[in-house]
């Protein structure tokens, strides 16, 4: 039973890369990203590919954050150098970026069932390779939340955080608020990326289709953590999207628990957000800010 | 000259379709360390000069030279490395989801690129260093906000924010200060407390300062120089000692008259002070 709840934390560890970097696109640069879906994918599928031509694992992430990164940077130059509004810019390289994942996959799904991952030299943990995957995770995770924490504390966090702030007040102070989005979104998706690969090694294929929702993945786990922890700083707020991750996956592993059919897990997912919106609402009438800085 | 704009024109299409050309040759020429305060009804052009100046609109022709370094081909953010901006809406000059420190270091780090190597490397910042230079400039200036620098800007009042936009405006050793009705939608008592720290500031950093205000009280008691426009049009320049003349009321008048008094002959710009 436990080792359900385990596999559900290794999950909303693997997805909190993308909670991440829709906490950074959403909430830091107050941009509407739907590049996820499309960069997700792209970092699973890169990944995967790289994975079974037995390139190393690191640098099967490196080049993953990579791409997802340049991904970005295409939505951010098509946004801020074209004036196209946010979401039809993150619709079309989403879009693109479905024919490009599947023309580097080159089949639809790539199964990674033979790969020998350095996770499994890690301690069990009593949960076999549930718990391996635990400590990898929470490495990888918190290695994560500590670097952008230090990044956004610099004078280039700094600036991020006022270009979503207020973009007016950036400008007039100095911020090129072009260079500021498209670096911003850039690393978000490259996050996403990484989110992508760490999730195709982890359920031990990548598929085309993978991308598909999660932004409204990497929004609930958003969502989740900031009405539960209520951060008031920017390190805080980090920790509070990436435990929104897993509480998220732990709230649809109970729902799987408790009989709910597969099926309709994506109306579940919306109905689970809807509420935690809701509630967001209820114990802050009026305010539609949850409370962290950025 | 510190700032020199010659034969400057903009335009913009009206309702309707027709074009209006609100400015064409105009020259206004400003010594180092000129605070000079721009009157004029409203539409006549006093925040549109502003925003040419800062970039904010895209001059159609001419020239804006700031110390020597002509300033129409660059972007408005490249602008306000140079230029320290308070705008007319409290809420636009500041962050309010940022605190007083992160307000202020934003306008420090207006002398570099915050997107190159040293906004990267520079170190985390708000430092306690930072912080406490912060505080001490606050002090020194008089103002209650030494100990509220990690309060958000968005919980303080219109004033407060004002202040510290003031305050954002003055970092960053710049070489202009453009203030734009900064005081309009701020009460009598906030507006004079903001008006003494425009003063202090002024005369600390001495800066060149153009200050565009509706308030004829501010207009006679602060600056060097007075100007009015009408139309995009200078029709009034006048020294602190020849403003002397005016009431407020007399100033009033000539709003929308379209002529200066006949005693009064727009002077020649004045000369550079050694």
């Amino acid at each position: 039973m436990l080792s359900i709840w385990i596999g559900a934390m290794d999950q909303g560890l693997a997805y909190a890369g993308l909670a991440l970097g829709v906490y950074l696109t959403l909430r830091v640069l107050n941009f509407a990203d739907i590049t996820v879906d499309g960069s997700f994918a792209l970092g699973g599928g890169s990944a995967a590919l790289l994975l079974s031509q037995q390139v190393a694992a690191p640098l099967a992430l490196l080049a993953a954050v990579a791409l997802g990164a340049l991904a970005g940077t295409v939505t951010g130059l098509i946004h801020t150098r074209l004036g196209v509004n946010d979401l039809f810019a993150g619709i079309l390289t989403t879009t693109g970026l479905y024919s490009i994942t599947l023309r580097l996959m080159g089949r639809s799904n790539i199964p990674l069932t033979d790969l020998k991952l350095s996770v499994s030299n890690l301690p069990q943990l009593g949960f076999a390779a549930d718990g391996q995957w635990l400590i990898a995770l929470l490495v990888v995770v918190l290695g994560l939340i500590g670097l952008l924490a230090l990044w956004l504390a610099t004078d280039m966090g700094l600036a991020l955080r006022a270009i979503g702030n207020n973009p007016v007040m950036a400008r007039a102070n100095g911020i090129s608020t072009r260079r500021g989005l498209t670096l911003g979104i850039a690393a978000g998706n490259g996050l996403v990326a990484l989110a992508g690969a760490l999730v195709a090694m982890y359920q031990g294929f990548a598929d085309v289709t993978m991308g598909i929702g999660s932004l409204i993945l990497g929004l609930g786990a958003v969502i989740v953590g900031e009405s539960v922890l209520r951060p008031r700083s920017v390190p805080m707020a980090l920790l509070a999207v990436a435990l929104g991750s897993v509480l998220f996956r732990a709230m649809i592993a109970l729902a799987l628990q408790l009989g709910m059919e597969p099926v309709d897990l994506k109306l579940a997912t919306a109905l689970l957000l809807l509420a935690a919106l809701g509630l967001g609402r209820l114990r802050l009438p009026g305010v539609s800010d949850p409370g962290g800085r950025s | 000259m510190s700032l020199s704009i010659s034969e400057l024109s903009w335009g913009h299409s009206v309702p309707g379709g027709s074009w209006r050309q609100l400015f064409q040759g105009f020259n206004l020429h400003c010594p180092s360390g000129q605070f000079v305060v721009v009157i004029g009804s409203n539409g006549s052009g006093k925040s549109t000069l502003l925003n040419l100046i800062a970039g904010a609109l895209r001059a159609g022709g001419g020239s804006v030279q700031l110390e020597g370094r002509e300033l129409l081909g660059w972007p408005d953010y490249r602008r306000a490395r140079l230029i320290g901006r308070v705008m007319q809406n409290p809420l636009d000059g500041t962050a309010p989801n940022l605190t007083i420190a992160e307000n202020l270091r934003l306008a420090e780090c207006r002398r570099f690129s915050v997107f190159g190597r040293r906004g990267l490397i520079g170190g985390l910042h708000p430092s306690r260093g930072d912080r406490r230079r912060y505080a001490a400039l606050l002090e020194e200036l008089g103002l209650p906000l030494a100990d509220r620098l990690e309060t958000l800007v968005g919980q303080l009042s219109g004033g407060q924010r004002q202040t510290v936009s003031l305050v954002m405006a003055s970092l960053g050793q710049p070489r202009l200060l453009l203030l734009d009705e900064h005081t309009a939608a701020l009460d009598p008592r906030a507006e004079a407390t903001v008006m003494a720290l425009t003063d202090r500031l002024v005369q600390r950093l001495g800066t060149t300062t153009l200050m565009v205000t509706h308030s004829l009280e501010q207009a006679l008691r602060h600056g060097d120089r007075l100007v009015m426009l009408q139309e995009g049009r200078l029709i009034g320049d006048w020294s602190a000692a020849e403003r002397q003349r005016f009431t407020p009321a007399a100033l009033r008048a000539l709003y929308g008259s379209g002529t200066v008094p006949p005693d009064t002959t727009v002077p020649p710009p004045p000369a550079e002070t050694p």
